[in-house]
């Protein structure tokens, strides 16, 4: 009883003893506005630093680390000066960005681990070292073929970003004159990070950053053309995908190219929004995933003489629920890392964005998991890690531009959307995705494109402009004329006509060259011998089937 | 087949560019890139995926 009372006795007394300070006073007479007292050389010297002594005492609060005699001084002789505060600040802003950009990166990079489990378990026992050396494989293919030739296509003309510090080196886009407009088309510097100057620290986040969203999308395609893909035409695809193709729908959404300038030059909303890559990322990797397993075809017994689709289910449900995951996880990195900055510029709606992506992620699974109850009769466990995966897709191009009711409407009809559409590429198109990939990635990358245009909600406010047009990013449904959904269709139109055209025709040489399918001998032994040389798992029995 | 089904799409493509200059009005822009994406669509599906199909696997 007296522990009880205890602390309510103790609240009683504190509020007693506080309330002559709380109680109203008289209004104090206004006094007059006092001219403000520049600071000088002189003020910033006679701040003190902790003692030495002090010091060496410890620090258990925290109280005495972090003070003046942490500011860095650029001439001893002269001592601290109003100059040197000012660039450490600007130095602490520019490297809160760095930290930021970086550890969002790292997350980033990790759902390559994510993409590899989940793949390989919707895939089955026999193909398990196949996919997963490919998702492993994908990551340095796509870095060499960034390094060398994508990142300099893709940014090599963005300008300055300023919340990095500038990275004034990327600086020369190729441009024609199109429509009497510029088309910025594919940036020229930072080939090898070493060309013009690009040997530079915010070009390096920013290399770091790009690198790992370009390598996302490159895995997507290992999923929709597992169990039958020639391990030799995989790395050449991929290559070219890392180079070019991503590169150049990169470089005209983020890059300084002519569909983030539709709102400059043709007055169309913010031009072609894009915040961490719904059709930059997951569409291109999407469509290219259609693309390939349309060139490859059905696995062996995915259909009968009928055209009956026959399910071949995965081998380990438990490894792609964990993969999906850590891929919910490695988007915190994905959208809220492409503010690429924490301080400055409407950077604090970090928060929001990631609370947008939890909640489009989980209204996605939902929308899946109860889709398919409602169909099928039980709530399938694939389908809805896979409607988590889609409402995440969904919501990575609005993420920066939507408020949360509007994230769980857009993840929940992705969630409904991915069913419907893993069923029409299967059934009406008769196209084999062993993963889902094109559904998740493709369908609900271009959906995520669109909801901008709808979602909106023009609070977001990054430095006051967005692709060099003043205002907030806004949507239909908040007062917008059509123009921002206008530019988010061309966008849409550009990967459908575009991006999807010239994979499908490189997948077509590459196909002459190397042969993009392995022998039906190969497909029905399982890839792991004829192709990696090893299983997946070789002390068990595999059990034998007609496909 | 193959390269029709491209050449649509690409053309679906060319169609949602020319809205650009062809209009200012944003219904009529509108109009002209849904044209266009549809137009695409069917290359894809109705002529280039239908080509595969033709030939496919499980026909054989």
């Amino acid at each position: 009883m007296i522990r009880r009372l205890l602390p309510a006795l103790l609240l009683a007394v504190s509020l007693w003893a506080q309330a002559p300070a709380q109680a109203p006073a008289a209004a104090p007479a206004t006094p007059p506005a006092a001219a403000p007292v520049p600071i000088t050389d002189t003020d910033i010297k006679n701040i003190d630093a902790p003692k030495p002594e002090v010091r060496a005492k410890g620090d258990p609060d925290g109280g005495l680390t972090g003070t003046v005699a942490d500011v860095s001084v650029a001439d001893s002789k002269k001592g601290l000066t109003i100059a040197d505060v000012v660039n450490q600040i600007g130095q602490n802003k520019i490297a809160v960005n760095f930290v930021w950009t970086l550890i969002t990166g790292f997350l980033v990079m990790f759902m390559q681990a994510g993409f590899a489990i989940v793949e390989t378990g919707l895939c089955r026992a026999k193909n398990a070292n196949h996919t997963m050396m490919m998702n492993f494989m994908v990551y340095g293919v796509g870095m060499l073929a960034y390094f060398l030739i994508g990142f300099a296509v893709q940014m090599g003309g963005v300008g300055a970003v300023a919340n990095l510090g500038g990275t004034a080196p990327l600086s020369a886009e190729y441009t024609i004159n199109l429509f009497g407009k510029p088309f910025g088309l594919f940036g020229q510097n930072g080939f090898f990070l070493m060309h013009h100057g690009t040997y530079d620290v915010g070009v390096m986040v920013v290399f770091l950053f790009q690198m790992v969203f370009m390598d996302t999308a490159l895995t997507i395609v290992t999923g929709s053309a597992a169990e039958r893909w020639k391990y030799a035409a995989f790395i050449v695809s991929s290559f070219f995908l890392g180079a070019i193709g991503y590169p150049l729908f990169a470089n005209w959404a983020w890059g300084g190219g002519w569909l983030a300038n539709l709102g400059a030059n043709f007055g169309l909303g913010k031009g072609y929004c894009d915040f961490a890559g719904s059709g930059v990322v997951h569409a291109v990797g999407g469509l290219s995933a259609l693309a390939l397993a349309i060139i490859v075809g059905p696995r062996i017994g995915k259909y009968t003489r009928e055209g009956k689709a026959l399910a071949i289910p995965g081998h380990d449900i438990t490894m792609v629920l964990l993969g999906c995951f850590i891929l919910a996880f490695g988007w915190f990195g994905f959208n809220p890392g492409s503010t690429l900055g924490a301080s400055g510029n409407g950077n604090l709606r970090i928060g929001s964005i990631a609370v947008n992506t939890m909640l489009a992620g989980m209204t996605g699974g939902f929308g899946a998991m109860f889709y398919m109850w409602l169909r099928y009769g039980k709530p399938d466990a694939s389908m809805s890690g896979n409607g988590l995966l889609a409402g995440l897709v969904a919501i990575t191009a609005p993420s920066g531009f939507v408020n949360p009711v509007g994230a769980a409407i857009i993840g929940l009809i992705a969630g409904v959307f991915v069913c419907i559409s893993v069923e029409f590429v299967e059934r009406v198109m008769k196209v084999d995705d062993p993963v889902g990939a094109i559904s998740v990635h493709g369908a609900n990358g271009l959906w995520g494109v669109i909801s901008i245009g709808i979602f909106a909600d023009g609070k977001s406010n990054y430095g006051g402009s967005w692709n060099g047009v003043n205002g907030s990013v806004t949507g239909l449904l908040y007062g917008d004329n059509g123009g921002q959904l206008v530019a988010q269709l061309i966008g849409v139109s550009t990967l459908i006509g575009f991006v999807f055209t010239l994979v499908f025709a490189v997948n077509l040489i590459i196909e002459a060259v190397v042969g993009q399918r392995v022998s039906a001998k190969s497909e029905l032994e399982g890839l792991d011998l004829p192709e990696m040389g090893a299983l997946g798992y070789p002390e068990f029995e595999l059990k034998t089937t007609s496909h | 087949m193959v390269a029709v089904g491209l050449l649509i799409m690409l053309a679906g493509f060319l169609l949602s560019l020319l809205s650009l200059p062809l209009a200012t009005a944003v219904g009529v822009r509108m109009a002209l890139v849904l044209a266009g994406i549809a137009i695409s669509l069917f290359g894809l599906i109705g002529v280039l995926n239908r080509a595969y199909l033709k030939n496919a696997i499980w026909k054989r």
